[in-house]
């Protein structure tokens, strides 16, 4: 069946040529010189445009699959993100999460490991913002779902999608402008359901992102700090809402940002 | 990094194309390039950009390639011919239909490494150089297996006779 399987077979000399003759590999010089030949061998013309004509019947069968559009799954900027995912799940099957608390305190770091299983709301949150932070931080052109052209109309966006009325906080006195939002799945066990990603970014181009939920139903700590990759988590919750800022800013600015943050969205209106 | 995967986003046609005339079936070949991206992005740092990306992908999907054929044999999985069938599309009416399906059926009977060969050449465009070394072999190996694939697609095609595909120029 196999034509491979034939005696040895061997392309050398003028045969050589005419096969880069028939691939449009040769200059013109050479192009010229084949040609010639050719002129004079006429089996060998038969034998050169036939294999011509076997290329433009294989081009013909598959160049037009280039031109077609190419399936989502294989857009490589939605595989990395796909990996990146991929990669925080292993991180939270290995279960170890080391976090830095005391947040505030000034003094003692205490570090405490916790496995996965166990984690708290707030773990699971900060770990959930982290990832997310880290996800869409460094995205140029899909960063955001919603843009923040409209604070008001992006705040009651992200209120329906999480289930409580939270603003966009103005960051603008810390030279954060808003970017945008997105809703995000909810983290499991954590009974806060959908979570809203606010992102802002600096002259510099520096991103922070406030991750909000509505607060657990076991509420845990009211705020505490992680970090990952040099990047740091900043939590905070109240009875109604829970913050994570997120960026990767020196401290002081990060502690600047989660205060104007929490005071803006732990405001309410008198009742 | 966002240059990084853009480059590789510039190569994902001609990936699919190739993977395309590898398998002769549109699901197994964006399952291929799927792998292939995966990996490349996974395997990043590897990559050394002196060298030309395009090269280093078309290694890998090439790679995958064989190791799902060698899979494939281990579990006895013969494909019964009719459905390998490539799709031929719109473009082929040109040449005409019959004798594309029967070139397409001719393709697929060719041993792997005469169609890596072939298609690398001739779809991709590479020159003899390029093609060579993105399989790893030697020029004169390149040559002997295109001589072989053209003479094995003329007598599939139907030995004397000449195959009713005309250029359209």
């Amino acid at each position: 069946m196999s034509a491979g399987e034939s005696a040895p077979f061997s392309v050398s000399g003028m045969d050589e040529r005419l096969h880069a003759y028939a691939d449009r590999q040769l200059d013109a010089a050479g192009r010229a010189e084949v040609e010639a030949w050719l002129a004079e061998h006429p089996e060998a013309a038969v034998e050169v445009a036939r294999w011509r004509r076997q290329n433009d019947g294989i081009r013909a069968l598959f160049d037009p699959v280039a031109a077609e559009p190419v399936p989502e799954r294989l857009n490589p900027h939605r595989l990395q993100r796909g990996i990146v995912a991929q990669r925080w799940q292993n991180l939270r099957v290995a279960a170890a999460v080391v976090l830095v608390l005391g947040f505030g305190a000034g003094a003692g770091w205490i570090v405490r490991t916790a496995t996965w299983t166990e984690a708290p709301a707030s773990v699971r949150l900060i770990t959930g913002a982290l990832a997310a932070h880290n996800l869409y931080a460094h995205e140029k052109q899909h960063a955001v779902e919603m843009d923040g052209s409209s604070p008001a109309l992006l705040a009651a966006w992200l209120s329906h999608g999480i289930g409580r009325q939270i603003v966009a906080p103005d960051l603008s006195a810390q030279g954060f402008m808003l970017v945008g939002g997105r809703v995000l799945p909810p983290i499991a066990e954590t009974g806060t359901g959908p979570a809203a990603q606010i992102m802002y970014q600096n002259a510099t181009a520096s991103r922070v992102t406030l991750y909000i939920t509505a607060a657990p139903v076991s509420p845990g700590k009211a705020s505490e700090n992680g970090s990952a990759k040099g990047v740091e988590a900043y939590y905070w919750a109240d009875k109604n809402i829970t913050c994570t800022v997120v960026g990767d800013l020196p401290d002081p600015v990060m502690a600047a940002l989660t205060r104007s943050a929490v005071e803006q969205l732990s405001w309410r209106p008198a009742a | 990094m966002a240059d990084f995967l853009d480059e590789i986003e510039a190569a994902v046609p001609a990936l699919r194309r190739y993977a395309r005339g590898l398998t002769g079936d549109s699901d197994r070949a964006d399952d291929l390039v799927q792998d292939c991206l995966e990996r490349a992005i996974r395997k990043r740092a590897l990559w050394q950009p002196t060298g030309p990306l395009r090269a280093w992908l078309f290694r890998m999907l090439l790679n995958l390639y064989r190791n799902e054929l060698r899979g494939r044999k281990r579990r006895g999985e013969h494909l019964p011919i009719d459905e390998m069938t490539v799709e031929p599309s719109v473009a082929a009416s040109q040449h005409g239909h019959i004798a594309l399906a029967e070139l397409a059926r001719a393709l697929e009977q060719l041993p792997a490494e005469q169609r890596e060969a072939l298609l690398l050449v001739v779809v991709e465009g590479m020159s003899y150089a390029e093609a060579a070394s993105t399989l790893e072999i030697p020029i004169g190996t390149l040559m002997s297996r295109l001589g072989r694939a053209r003479a094995a697609l003329r007598k599939l095609t139907g030995t004397n006779e000449e195959p009713r595909l005309r250029t359209v120029k």
